[in-house]
């Protein structure tokens, strides 16, 4: 039976609770922060609107907060990684797709050149665009379509909703996506890919291209905070057992050559994306969001990593840090 | 550190505003910088009580709620003479009587978020003692919101059935939000009526203490609504009672 009470009281101790005043705080510290430049590398980007700023956040009982442009939808681009990587796991288990992808830190920009491992000719890890592909090529299913549908139930699990392509987005990603068609070649000379390597960048071009809002990523990462199961539908979106791989990537691989620095300062589970979307991850407690799209020049939201940066110096959310101060904040 | 007190009825007509009213006075009376805020924007009424009638409002909580000024531009000082002659002073925050700026909540509605950032805005920055919340009768957001940040909660009710009832909902919904304090107020008790019965029968039903019993009064039904009844009648015994809810409410 639905709650409905309970979710009525949920929602109101959320709007009344000192963790929204924080954000609120917080948001408003950054706001007027104009560094960075908006991605151009695909035509469709470049449109985004350099002062849309969101903050969002959701506990793992499912209560939600959102400053500023948190219901701006943008499209996911690399944040679908660790999602994607999830998926596979669930499909075939840690040994076989550690056999098409790694999980070693390669300290890689964004737009780095293609690098695979000497021996293995494995990628490094699945957050770099080359172990993103193998990753979406280990998505099984009878026809593209079907494919696709299964990475968007999958999304919809983690997110709570129903989520879509941005068909503009795609297209544009597909017609100039030369980079990634040359990964994508150059491992299948290697033999780690299915040689249907069309259908493959198809469905990485797709999963980059789904719309989604820092509130719809806020709920993803709580999803993973909350051992797997969404706090609010209820619905499990991964396998407990494979939470752990998922967060290890993230926290070792998930913010481009910036990984090392942010697992130091930040210590979070994390993975940001071109379009300025980052999200973090405090187990067992918080998932966080942050949409911003001026980028510095490693490719990382710039207000995106200030306010984690932030939150997890005011807050103690540092994996290692000896206290959080979050319950407090939450009136737990 | 100031206290946020919600005043809150089920149903309309209990005396919930008259009562706020008083208690916001006594409390400023003692020395205190006090503040009472009408979250009741659909039915607004509170200002009248403090002689704010039409054209003496300047800034209402809807101007805040719409972005159009800070929300201490919307306090106006409706400190009464007694109550400045003993070191305390009273801030109203009005809603807007105006059709245009009720339909606009009506039709659109508001940030409720926004409203609580206004409520800890205004303690802060008025450097308030306490603040005094009206809210609209019955279950809202914005009345849920108010109990959910206060540090007490007065539900008043009448001995009647439909009060009752819906009060024992906002009751069982309070303890779920958590309010540190809870208490009930019985007011106009008809003469018939033993007072006593009735605030033992309503503390049993709700499991809350019950703050005072307050009868039908017929000085507060000709004062309709033009003046403060404590400060009219600061000897009157229901003035007293008055008094009394109110310790109970801020100490």
């Amino acid at each position: 039976m639905r709650d409905d009470l309970g979710m009525l009281v949920r929602d109101m101790k959320a709007v009344g609770s000192p963790f929204r005043q924080y954000l609120n705080r917080l948001y408003e510290r950054h706001r007027g922060n104009t560094e960075g430049a908006v991605a151009t590398y695909i035509p469709e980007l470049a449109r985004a609107n350099p002062q849309w700023f969101g903050v969002a956040a959701m506990t793992v009982d499912g209560q939600q907060f959102g400053v500023g442009d948190s219901q701006q939808p943008f499209t996911i681009q690399s944040v679908s990684k660790p999602f994607v990587f999830g998926q596979a796991l669930s499909e075939h288990g840690r040994a076989k797709v550690a056999q098409r992808v790694g999980v070693e830190p390669l300290g890689e920009a964004f737009n780095s050149y293609i690098k695979l491992d000497a021996n293995s000719k494995r990628p490094h890890n699945p957050m770099v665009n080359a172990g993103a592909i193998a990753t979406a090529g280990l998505i099984t299913g009878a026809d593209p379509t079907l494919r696709l549908r299964k990475l968007l139930t999958m999304f919809e699990a983690f997110a709570g909703h129903p989520l879509n392509v941005d068909v503009g987005v795609f297209v544009s990603e597909k017609t100039t996506g030369h980079r990634n068609r040359a990964i994508a070649h150059l491992m299948l000379n290697f033999g780690m890919i299915e040689p249907d390597i069309d259908q493959t960048l198809d469905l990485y071009f797709q999963q980059c291209s789904v719309l989604v809002t820092a509130q719809d990523l806020a709920a993803m990462a709580a999803t993973l905070a909350n051992h797997g199961v969404n706090p609010v539908t209820g619905v499990r979106a991964i396998p407990e057992d494979y939470i752990r791989d998922v967060l290890s990537v993230m926290y070792t691989c998930g913010m481009y050559d910036y990984a090392g620095e942010w697992a130091y300062t930040v210590g979070l589970p994390a993975k940001s994306g071109v379009s300025g979307g980052v999200i973090a991850v405090v187990p067992g407690k918080l998932g966080i969001a942050v949409f911003s799209p001026l980028l510095d020049v490693k490719g990382n939201s710039v207000r995106g990593i200030k306010v984690c940066e932030d939150m997890s110096a005011d807050l103690g959310l540092h994996t290692f840090a000896p206290t959080s101060k979050l319950d407090e904040l939450l009136g737990k | 550190m100031s206290k946020t007190i919600s005043i809150h009825s089920f149903r309309g007509g209990t005396g919930k505003s008259n009562l706020t009213a008083s208690i916001a006075c006594i409390v400023a009376a003692r020395g205190k910088r006090v503040a009472v805020i009408d979250t009741d924007v659909q039915s607004p009424g509170i200002h009248i009580l403090f002689g704010l009638g039409e054209g003496k409002v300047h800034r209402t909580l809807n101007d805040y709620l719409w972005g159009r000024c800070p929300v201490e531009e919307t306090a106006t000082d409706v400190t009464p003479g007694p109550v400045r002659e003993a070191g305390g002073s009273v801030r109203l925050i009005p809603s807007s009587l105006s059709p245009g700026e009720i339909a606009r909540v009506l039709r659109e509605g508001y940030d409720v978020g926004r409203l609580i950032d206004g409520i800890h805005a205004l303690n802060q920055r008025l450097e308030l003692d306490y603040l005094f919340i009206d809210t609209h009768p019955g279950l809202n957001e914005e009345t849920l919101l108010s109990i959910t940040i206060s540090d007490a909660l007065a539900v008043v009710l009448r001995p009647d059935s439909q009060d009752y009832q819906g009060s024992a909902v906002t009751v069982e919904l309070a303890r779920k939000l958590d309010v540190p304090r809870l208490l009930l107020v019985v007011n106009k008790i008809p003469a018939a009526f033993e007072p006593a019965v009735i605030a033992e029968k309503v503390a049993k039903a709700y499991g809350a203490p019950v703050a005072g019993t307050l009868p039908e009064c017929a000085e507060m039904m000709q004062l309709a609504s033009s003046d403060i009844f404590a400060l009219r009648y600061p000897d009157h015994p229901m003035t007293a009672a008055i008094r009394d809810i109110a310790s109970q409410l801020v100490d």
